[in-house]
């Protein structure tokens, strides 16, 4: 019997089938095959399946302070509104009077009362109500069932150390068990202080022409490129003169793969005490002194007297929430990598720090940040450089036929007794096998059960 | 952000035409790739900054660019520009290996305020870069320049660059403004 085509919402019936989906990534032999970042088809599938389910990181909690804030950000291409309530809870609207189909708010964020149709003048409360629609007595005959027709809300909202996240499916599992043990890393990153976290300044937001999954998989699992694709910017971060053996990148290191949901990490782990004073003057290089002594000493502190951490614990990391929120703990960059289209996304970065950090710190990862981790970053201008330059490889038909290699570390990653999930060395491509492998279950499985057997 | 730029009453063509051959002289560098000769150029007080600008309504214009202690893209000191030429300089800087094409195009210089030591100007710019086989892209704004006055030159002491873009059309400024 042949397999039938994948049934889609919104293609009717697609010409993939699960079983031509999960052949695309080969866990056994460790090989992908590229057309997972250029096939339309696949890209509205992962708008469906992907987007249209997983829990999505849609604002952080400071970016709407007071009551009638919204922040407009997008969900997949779902444009929706992250809206502080009069009791201060926060609703996730779909951007999109239902009219006839407008952008209910073109503002990026701001204060609102009402948002209202630039198109027909249909107006709705901050909580998504519709409460006004024009000539409702001469057009509609006073017939129209207003509260029908509210804005579109999201199924559910949850917060976390400050970060709001939204899932359009009511089966959705809680946010806590969707991020499994991912949650042990993530709190390093938004609960390493007690005292909470704020963002610097607003969004920084610009286009990298290449597919979303490269930079979900490099920071969920790549510290492999670091060395190489970011030496300039080792060495220029060192002292002037610096020869390229010191810029090599030293450490121990450990690499995870979450048990279930995608996600993935890796870090440096000092495991003595000269390791630790290398990585510190690493930090220190980057972002600067207060920064460095702040992330090491207090944080750290507060962290391991709450969690009962391993002193040397957790420092520089990478790591990705499936699907696209990705963070670096000690630069402290945290970005959503918005798809548009399978050959563009756009970069959403905010510079996240703890309140509890002195000033001067938090000054230095907001300058750290300019000139690391962002568009004109020394770091980031290399990794944007590499992933437009393989899209615009795969318009040729022989590279989309080209498996590519996805086995390093294979067999070697195992339960670890201090960190969750499957662990190996940093150097490890363990956590994009997980991610690539969860990338083709969210597509050819619709029951969440299954997705977490 | 809002200031309004007026001409100084004291600005004569021969100090039009000097500030002028200096913005240029300044274009050539960059697009000549003489980072090093530009680098001699910024006073070692340089403050450079390039604030983000969000969209907001038009009642909240006033929030429109994120303020000096917010989000830019570029926020930079001499120092901080000489690690980025540095960058350039190892060998390894994939970004601009092969290096961009660029042309530094400057416009409607607009010199609003001159004492003994400063002269503070406006300009347009229209920044155009080529890069590798098909990419091309364009950077249009305002730089506000404080301009220190050094015997007979001078040095660029402060820049402030107001990009017209919200979201930024490209992966990587690799470039100077």
């Amino acid at each position: 019997m042949t397999e039938p085509f994948i049934e889609s919402e919104m293609l009717g019936t697609t010409h993939w089938t699960s079983a031509a989906i999960c052949d695309l990534v080969d866990e056994n032999k460790g090989s992908i095959d590229p057309r997972i970042y250029t096939d339309e088809q696949l890209y509205q599938l992962e708008l469906e399946r992907i987007f249209g389910r997983a829990w999505l990181c849609v604002a952080h909690e400071a970016q709407i302070p007071n009551a009638g804030d919204f922040f407009s950000t997008y969900m997949g291409e779902d444009p929706v509104l992250v809206v502080r309530q009069v009791d201060m809870s926060v609703k996730v609207l779909l951007n999109q009077c239902l009219h006839r189909g407008m952008k209910l708010c073109r503002a990026d964020l701001g204060n609102a009362k009402v948002f209202n149709c630039s198109y027909h003048g249909w107006s709705y409360g901050i909580n998504g109500d519709l409460i006004r629609v024009p000539r409702e007595e001469e057009g509609y005959k006073n017939k129209l069932i207003k509260s029908d027709w509210g804005a579109i809300e999201v199924a559910a909202v949850e917060l976390y150390h400050g970060l709001i996240f939204a899932t359009w499916d009511r089966q959705a599992p809680k946010l806590k068990s969707y991020l499994g043990d991912a949650a042990y890393y993530l709190d390093t990153f938004l609960s390493r202080h007690d005292g909470g976290t704020e963002i610097i300044g607003g969004v920084t937001k610009w286009v990298i022409k290449a597919n979303w999954k490269f930079a979900a998989e490099q920071f969920a699992s790549d510290m492999y490129h670091a060395p190489l694709s970011h030496l300039s910017a080792t060495l220029a971060a060192m002292p002037p003169g610096t020869s390229v053996s010191k810029a090599e990148w030293k450490g121990t290191g450990y690499h995870v793969r979450t048990h279930q949901g995608g996600h993935g990490t890796g870090f440096f782990s000092a495991p003595t005490e000269a390791a630790q004073i290398e990585n510190i003057q690493i930090l220190f290089g980057w972002m600067g002194e207060d920064a460095s002594k702040y992330y090491y000493t207090e944080a750290a502190e507060n962290l391991r007297q709450r969690r009962g951490d391993a002193p040397l614990g957790i420092n520089g990391a990478h790591m990705t929430i499936f699907p696209n929120l990705s963070f670096l703990p000690a630069i402290q960059t945290l970005r959503v990598w918005q798809p548009r289209g399978p050959n563009e996304i756009e970069v959403w970065a905010v510079t996240l720090v703890d309140k509890a950090a002195p000033q001067a710190a938090k000054e230095q990862w907001r300058l750290g940040n300019i000139r690391t981790f962002s568009a004109g970053g020394v770091f980031e201008q290399d990794d944007g450089e590499n992933w437009v330059m393989i899209q615009d490889v795969l318009r040729g038909y022989r590279a989309r036929k080209t498996a590519l290699n996805t086995s390093m570390g294979q067999g070697f990653s195992k339960p670890h007794e201090d960190y969750p999930g499957i662990v190996g060395d940093v150097f490890s491509e363990e956590a994009a096998r997980g991610l690539y492998s969860h990338w083709a279950k969210m597509l050819t499985t619709d029951k969440w059960a299954t997705l977490y057997d | 952000m809002t200031d309004i730029v007026v001409p100084d009453s004291q600005v004569t063509p021969e100090l039009q035409y000097r500030i002028e051959q200096f913005l240029y002289y300044e274009s050539r560098l960059l697009d000549d790739r003489q980072f090093r000769l530009w680098y001699d150029m910024l006073d070692d007080n340089l403050r450079y900054t390039m604030p983000i600008r969000q969209n907001r309504l038009r009642r909240e214009q006033h929030l429109e660019y994120d303020g000096a202690a917010e989000a830019q893209f570029f926020d930079e000191t001499k120092k901080s520009i000489d690690m980025r030429i540095r960058r350039l300089e190892t060998g390894f800087a994939w970004a601009e290996d092969p290096p961009s094409r660029t042309r530094h195009l400057v416009t409607n210089v607009t010199i609003f305020h001159v004492c003994k030591e400063n002269i503070q100007l406006s300009a347009y710019f229209h920044v155009y870069r080529s890069r590798l086989e098909r990419q091309i892209e364009h950077f249009v704004g305002q730089r506000i320049d404080c301009l220190k006055i050094t015997g007979d030159s001078y040095s660029l002491l402060a820049r402030e660059i107001r990009l017209d873009q919200s979201t930024l059309m490209t992966n990587s400024l690799s470039f100077f403004f």
